[in-house]
């Protein structure tokens, strides 16, 4: 029976190479041997690699593909963390407080339905072309779903359980906070955390695209006008590990912070 | 009724069913062999885990048999099919679907024309009383009604066999018994050859013909009882529940049978 | 006692709504003062709340760039609903697929892994250099926002349906094909929806920011304009019609949610 779970395994793995063998078979047929696409438009398989190679080594208009990419996580990683630094005390205090919901809330919503990459042009205009604006729509972008789980996690804190601490003695507002609502809050303010970073990481892209001087996004960008579609598409190859990195890290994260959480199948 | 005119419906030769959980694979069904006649209603008992979930499912035709084969009027089984009819402990109801179409489901299949799919649908509410609620929705039934719409379905679909797994045993005891009766009722009215599961030992013996007593895990068969046949309780389909549950013969049967099961339990350490 | 909890839970209530309206007010009354009474910010950086109103006024009949505002509502419309179409129309019909059939599911999975942790966004540079700054490129950028969520959800609700619901189906005589369509299909519509929902909100937002990139027509392209007019007040319009659209798209949805799955009233 253990023999039938291997054939299927292995019937999958077989498929699973066939399939990318026969699209970059393709591919490679289309571009280099039938010359039909041409290399401007979609470059053959193997110039991506030899591109990868020079960018790694010299630089890809001021940077190498390395250092745009730290340019553009540094830029990530800043504008990310002061939003979780921000957005998940705000979106607990007004799931706790009805209060500051009250007065918080109205705002929020007026806000939220508008596309954090919406604001890039007003951001501009504010903070010029450096640093500061692409970090402010970064973390307006991360900010909103901290903000809204941090709230909904604590908001649906089963009101069995606080009834239960009430019974064991813990009465300020403060402690009930601690010990109970933000802890079985914690999955859900953890979900809004990677919903957060995956939108930052798009924003960010935009932001470069549109006004940057060194970042992945700018590197595209630069790459398109040149014409040379294997920069852009390791810039896009690069974006994605890395946004799937950082998604499977906090999903890690997530996994060691809050044990009790049953797996899902995604 | 001439015993030998009656034919094998279904039948069983020494069937094992293998199972592999978590990378270990345990024996389920050990060497089983079973006969069931047509128009009996058979109604295997056993301590849970023991595998009659599995084995009805090789009849089912939803599990194959590692080793043996299973036959129904001498033709192997080889998969599901409409002529053995399933009812669910979880009733399994489309939730899209009203009373009235999931009922109507397996009779599409069958192509039978709209009138005479109208005409079965109507007879099988009353025989289950819930006209009215053609319409509704599974999620506006209580339980005791989901699982009559359940019955109502294979019933309607008019297979030769139904197999039906712990079909009460998600329903209030109150409930229970009343479905228990509703069932002997339907029973009398449209024989069918039934093979039914249960954890209930007074759900057996109110209910079945002959009684399969299945040892623990790997179930292999500990005992059967031919309650029709030896006339152990008479008259028991023309008595309510109530009345047959409180003979001396049935009290007898369930301590014999109970004094079974709970052997098999303490023995094989299942607790 | 019931009598005090409810007249103090009126109170909070009643309090609530005092609070959310004069924090609404505040807002306003502060954008105002800073920028008309007090004229701390030039109209260059943040024009007035009845700039922002006059300038939507007018450009109902004044266009700006080649259309009227209607006209770029018109646009964006457009590209949104072509976009949602294409990815609908290939996501759910794929999904069930790769959902019921083992073989297909291992063939694509692959390539749809490599694709699918690119942001949408990352993919502009190369969609303008495919289909130029047309309808094309941004529908292409839209249809991938909205086809990879709808994909995975509608992948997800058909390969884990509810095991039970196909056993039944088989003991009623149905076969394969029909299983898949009369069983299969309506089981997992919740998990579909839910994936469309998540993939339009990702399309509005691919909209605008291929809008800002590469566009001379639409609500993003005003946004942009705004920004590089020196005339935020354009900025600030197209944000707030953005927002609305954005809310109606999803009411729309939520809508037809609730209609699609009348079957489940939790």
């Amino acid at each position: 029976m253990s023999l039938k779970k291997n054939s299927k395994v292995s019937r999958t793995v077989i498929l699973a190479a066939v399939s990318m063998i026969a699209v970059i078979g393709v591919w490679l047929f289309l571009t280099s041997v039938l010359r039909i696409i041409p290399p401007a438009f979609l470059p053959p398989p193997q110039n991506i690699v030899i591109d990868f190679l020079r960018i790694l080594e010299s630089p890809y208009v001021g940077h190498t593909l390395v250092g745009h990419t730290l340019v553009s996580l540094q830029i990530v990683l800043g504008g990310f963390f002061s939003a979780l630094l921000i957005g998940i005390p705000l979106g607990i205090l007004m799931g706790w407080f009805k209060r500051i919901e009250a007065v918080v809330d109205p705002l929020f919503q007026l806000l939220r339905p508008i596309p954090p990459l919406a604001w890039i042009p007003i951001s501009l205009l504010w903070f010029g072309i450096g640093v500061q604006s692409k970090i402010f729509v970064i973390w307006l972008s991360a900010f909103v779903p901290c903000v809204i789980n941090s709230y909904t996690g604590i908001r649906l804190t089963d009101p069995l359980l606080v009834k239960a601490a009430l019974g064991l003695g813990v009465k300020r507002q403060q402690d009930l906070l601690r010990e109970v609502a933000i802890p079985s809050a914690l999955p859900i303010i953890l979900g809004g955390v990677r919903i957060g970073l995956g939108s930052a990481w798009m924003t960010l892209v935009a932001a470069e695209l549109l006004a940057s001087d060194a970042g992945l996004g700018y590197m595209m960008q630069m790459a398109r006008r040149a014409l040379e579609p294997s920069v852009i598409i390791l810039g896009m190859l690069v974006i994605g590990i890395l946004g799937a990195l950082m998604a499977r890290g906090l999903r890690a994260l997530e996994n060691r912070v809050c044990p009790w959480v049953k797996e899902e199948e995604h | 009724m001439n015993e030998e005119q009656r034919s094998d419906k279904l039948s069983a030769q020494n069937v094992s069913v293998m199972f592999e959980k978590d990378d270990k694979s345990f024996l389920a069904v050990d060497d089983v062999s079973l006969t069931i006649q047509e128009g009996e209603f058979v109604v295997i008992v056993g301590p849970s885990g023991c595998g009659k979930t599995t084995f009805m499912n090789t009849f089912a035709g939803l599990v194959r048999p590692g080793k043996g084969k299973v036959f129904m009027d001498g033709e192997e089984i080889t998969g599901p099919s409409a002529e053995r009819g399933v009812v669910f402990q979880q009733f399994a109801l489309f939730p899209w679907k009203t009373v009235k179409e999931n009922i109507e489901f397996g009779l599409k299949y069958r192509g039978i024309p709209k009138e005479q799919r109208d005409e079965t649908i109507r007879k099988y509410v009353q025989l289950i009383k819930l006209e009215g609620f053609e319409k509704s929705y599974p999620h506006e039934l209580s339980g005791g009604m989901k699982q009559r719409v359940a019955i109502a379905r294979v019933y309607a679909n008019r297979p030769q066999v139904l197999l039906m797994d712990e079909p009460f045993g998600a329903l209030d005891a109150q409930t229970r018994t009343i479905m228990q009766e509703d069932l002997s009722e339907m029973f009398l009215t449209e024989k069918r050859t039934v093979l039914f599961i249960t954890h209930s030992v007074d759900e057996a013996i109110y209910l079945g013909d002959r009684v399969v007593i299945m040892t623990a895990r790997p179930g292999k068969i500990k005992k059967i009882i031919d309650i029709t046949r030896d006339n152990l309780i008479p008259d028991r389909r023309r008595m309510r529940y109530d009345e047959v549950v409180s003979l001396k013969e049935f009290l007898d049967l369930k301590g014999e049978i109970w004094g079974l099961i709970k052997a098999e339990i303490l023995e094989k350490h299942i607790l | 006692m019931a009598r005090y909890w409810e007249s103090l839970g009126e109170k909070i209530y009643q309090e609530k709504i005092i609070l959310s309206i004069s924090s609404v007010l505040g807002f306003l009354f502060l954008w105002y003062l800073i920028t008309d009474l007090f004229g701390f910010m030039p109209a260059v950086v943040l024009p007035s709340p009845e700039k922002v109103f006059f300038t939507i006024y007018e450009k109902i009949s004044v266009p700006v760039g080649e259309e009227k505002l209607f006209g770029h509502i018109g646009v964006s419309l457009v590209r949104i609903l072509v976009g949602v179409g294409i990815a609908l129309g290939l996501a759910i019909p794929l999904g069930i697929l790769m959902g019921w059939y083992e073989d297909l599911d291992s063939l694509a999975s692959p390539i749809i892994e490599v694709l699918r942790p690119i942001p949408p966004i990352a993919w502009i540079p190369l969609a303008i250099l495919w289909f130029g700054i047309g309808l094309g490129s941004k529908v292409f950028i839209i249809a991938i926002g909205v086809f990879f969520p709808t994909l995975i959800n509608t992948h997800i609700g058909v390969k884990f349906v509810d095991p039970l619901l196909i056993k039944a189906a088989q003991t009623l005589g149905a076969k394969d094909k029909n299983i898949l369509w009369e069983v299969v299909v309506p089981a997992s519509i919740p998990l579909i929806v839910a994936g469309v929902r998540i993939g339009v909100g990702l399309g509005m937002m691919c909209l605008v920011a291929a809008e800002l990139v590469a566009a001379s027509t639409g609500l993003g392209y005003l946004i942009m304009l705004g920004g590089d007019d020196l005339k935020p007040e354009l900025s600030i319009t197209g944000m707030i019609l953005i927002g609305i659209l954005g809310l109606i798209a999803d009411r729309i949805i939520l809508g037809v949610e609730r209609r699609v799955i009348y079957w489940k009233k939790e």
